[in-house]
């Protein structure tokens, strides 16, 4: 389900079912020369999670992405995530993210980390292919978290 | 000059009722014209949209057929891609929506390997018989959409969302 309100009704009175929480973590670089590579991963971020959505819409919440900025310090974010969720009825959370400083970050369990690929040139068809090849990636990660923790 | 003059009572009545008319006229006609519009609307053959796959590859195994339309979201125009079950029942095209009827995940055909010739949701393990019928005992209370579904030049095409007429 998406973050909005007319998804988040039908989440809070299917709660029993809805127990997953996708959080996509986007790094944001603003200068002039790392601008282009952020907003790619950004959209190839974004479109993942829209088709993850699509596929397992009854069974995840997907937030909208957290950004932040280069500089952030990501132990001290991934701790303030961590206790947001842990206050909501989610017994899986999922943090998607390109930014490879994700990786040394110990506070978060289920940080799935992905090589950004630049979608923004190709054409729709190929584009559709690749992400579905993504995508397949990312399904068994779910469906065997799932499996093994209910 | 003809004989009978028209008196200045009748000028007026005249005038009166013409103009009152053309208002009332004026007013009438466009709530008729509002009111008779969905049926003047033409509904033309626009509205299946045309896949890629060949009616002559499908088989009695239901195979996934992507299609995409453009969908308008207020000012924001986005295509969008779904996609269909489509398989052959004797000389039959049926195709059946993918969106599980439960909380709308995306069913997959023989995904459970313990049933593999049901569909199967991956979210909450809901199953679904060939023909979309919901199997009592799983999560889903109703059984899959259907397409309508046509040939269009030996390609399949994709119309409207209905409820199931096979069950």
């Amino acid at each position: 389900m998406h973050f909005n309100s007319k998804d988040i009704d039908l989440y809070v009175s299917q709660k029993d079912y809805v127990d997953t929480a996708v959080v996509p973590l986007i790094e944001l670089d603003l200068t002039a020369s790392g601008m282009k590579a952020s907003a790619g991963a950004s959209e190839y971020l974004q479109s993942l999670t829209v088709i993850l959505e699509k596929q397992f819409k009854g069974r995840i919440l997907l937030l909208p992405p957290i950004s932040y900025v280069r500089a952030a310090d990501r132990t001290e974010l991934g701790e303030q995530l961590k206790k947001e969720l842990s206050e909501t009825g989610f017994k899986h959370i999922f943090y998607l993210t390109t930014d490879p400083k994700w990786r040394s970050v110990e506070e978060l369990d289920n940080v799935l980390w992905l090589p950004a690929i630049p979608t923004g040139d190709m054409d729709q068809s190929f584009k559709k292919s690749v992400m579905e090849d993504q995508l397949r990636q990312v399904l068994p990660l779910f469906t065997k978290e799932w499996t093994h923790h209910s | 000059m003809s004989n009978n003059r028209v008196s200045r009572r009748q000028f007026l009545g005249y005038t009166l009722t013409g103009v009152g008319g053309f208002m009332a006229a004026g007013m009438l006609m466009p709530m008729v014209r509002f009111a008779v519009d969905p049926v003047l609307q033409q509904h033309d053959a626009g509205d299946y949209v045309l896949t890629d796959q060949a009616v002559a590859d499908i088989t009695e195994e239901p195979v996934r057929v992507d299609f995409t339309f453009e969908q308008v979201d207020a000012w924001y125009t986005s295509e969008v891609t779904n996609s269909a079950w489509v398989y052959k029942e004797g000389d039959k095209l049926i195709a059946l929506s993918p969106v599980c009827k439960h909380l709308g995940c995306t069913v997959n055909w023989g995904g459970d390997p313990e049933n593999p010739t049901q569909f199967f949701c991956p979210c909450h393990a809901g199953r679904y018989e060939k023909n979309g019928q919901n199997i009592a005992g799983t999560p889903p209370l109703g059984p899959l959409d259907e397409y309508q579904v046509q040939e269009q030049d030996g390609f399949v095409a994709i119309g409207a969302v209905r409820e199931n007429t096979l069950v």
